[in-house]
């Protein structure tokens, strides 16, 4: 009875975004982590989700958005700017780090702000 | 279960610099040690970061989550000869009035010391940031 309420695609897309930023911040951390450790490649969640997600948004394919799911994975275009073959860029990494932040709270404020109307709906008072 | 996201890694990140530093501030203090237990000159220690982790890197996998990454840390003696410098009434002093010393820079030694704080604190800003993702989403559903 509930897919009704909590089966919008915006909803569910906004959902598999604060997927996408856990992983995200999981891939970051590795990163920095491993700033110092030589031939370490860096590691990040493939542009080919958020690409897969815009689509099944702009489409409304709601089977196609409930098989998405976030991974992480070896970055192959980063290039090792030092000697030792790190591919780790500290600045780029940070920047990643907060601008994910940033994201996080963006699809929070969406779910937030479905389920306020929700209860607004519900109970009939702007609360 | 792990509340704040990457704070595996970050914190593995932390303690490995920590050990750095540690290793690095030996470093320094024994810069002149001529003696040691095991007679000679103070050895300096070298801290290598594991290369395996990168292996084990190249078939990550979402599921295994945040045990993907560790950075390990060995500490292995350097292998540099010690300097000998000529000083005769050094109670070290060898028979032609050589005393070795530990083939330390402390420019290097200081050098290092600051790329390990840094790394520390780009590790603690992971973990600022985890905890307010953390937060973030135990407000969902909270009434403003």
């Amino acid at each position: 009875m509930t897919e009704a309420l909590f089966g919008g695609i915006n909803y569910v897309a906004a959902k598999k975004g604060l997927d996408a930023c856990v992983e995200r911040q999981r891939a970051s951390a590795a990163n920095i982590a491993n700033l110092e450790t030589p031939g370490y490649r860096r590691v990040h969640v493939p542009r080919e989700f958020q690409q897969s997600l815009r689509e099944a948004v702009r489409r409304q394919d709601p089977a196609s958005l409930a098989g998405l799911r976030p991974g992480v994975a070896v970055d192959g275009s980063a290039v090792a700017r030092t000697p030792d073959g790190n591919t780790v860029n500290l600045t780029d990494e940070l920047m990643a780090l907060q601008e994910n932040g940033v994201e996080h709270s963006l699809h929070v404020q969406l779910i937030n702000g479905r389920m306020s109307r929700l209860r607004a709906a519900i109970s009939g008072r702007m609360s | 279960m792990n509340l704040i996201p990457g704070a595996t890694s970050a914190t593995q990140g932390l303690q490995a610099e920590q050990l750095r530093m540690e290793v690095i501030s030996q470093n320094i203090a024994n810069a002149r040690t001529t003696r040691t237990s095991s007679g000679g000159p103070y050895q300096r220690q070298a801290v290598r970061f594991s290369e395996a982790l990168g292996e084990a890197l190249s078939g990550v996998d979402a599921t295994r989550g945040d045990r993907q990454a560790m950075p390990r840390l060995e500490i292995l003696p350097d292998t540099r000869p010690p300097v000998r410098v000529h000083q005769p009434g050094h109670p070290d002093a060898d028979g032609e009035g050589f005393v070795s010393y530990p083939a330390i820079s402390v420019h290097e030694e200081m050098a290092d010391l600051v790329s390990a704080s840094r790394t520390y604190e780009a590790n603690l800003a992971v973990i600022r940031n985890g905890r307010a993702l953390a937060q973030q989403a135990l407000s969902i559903g909270r009434r403003a």
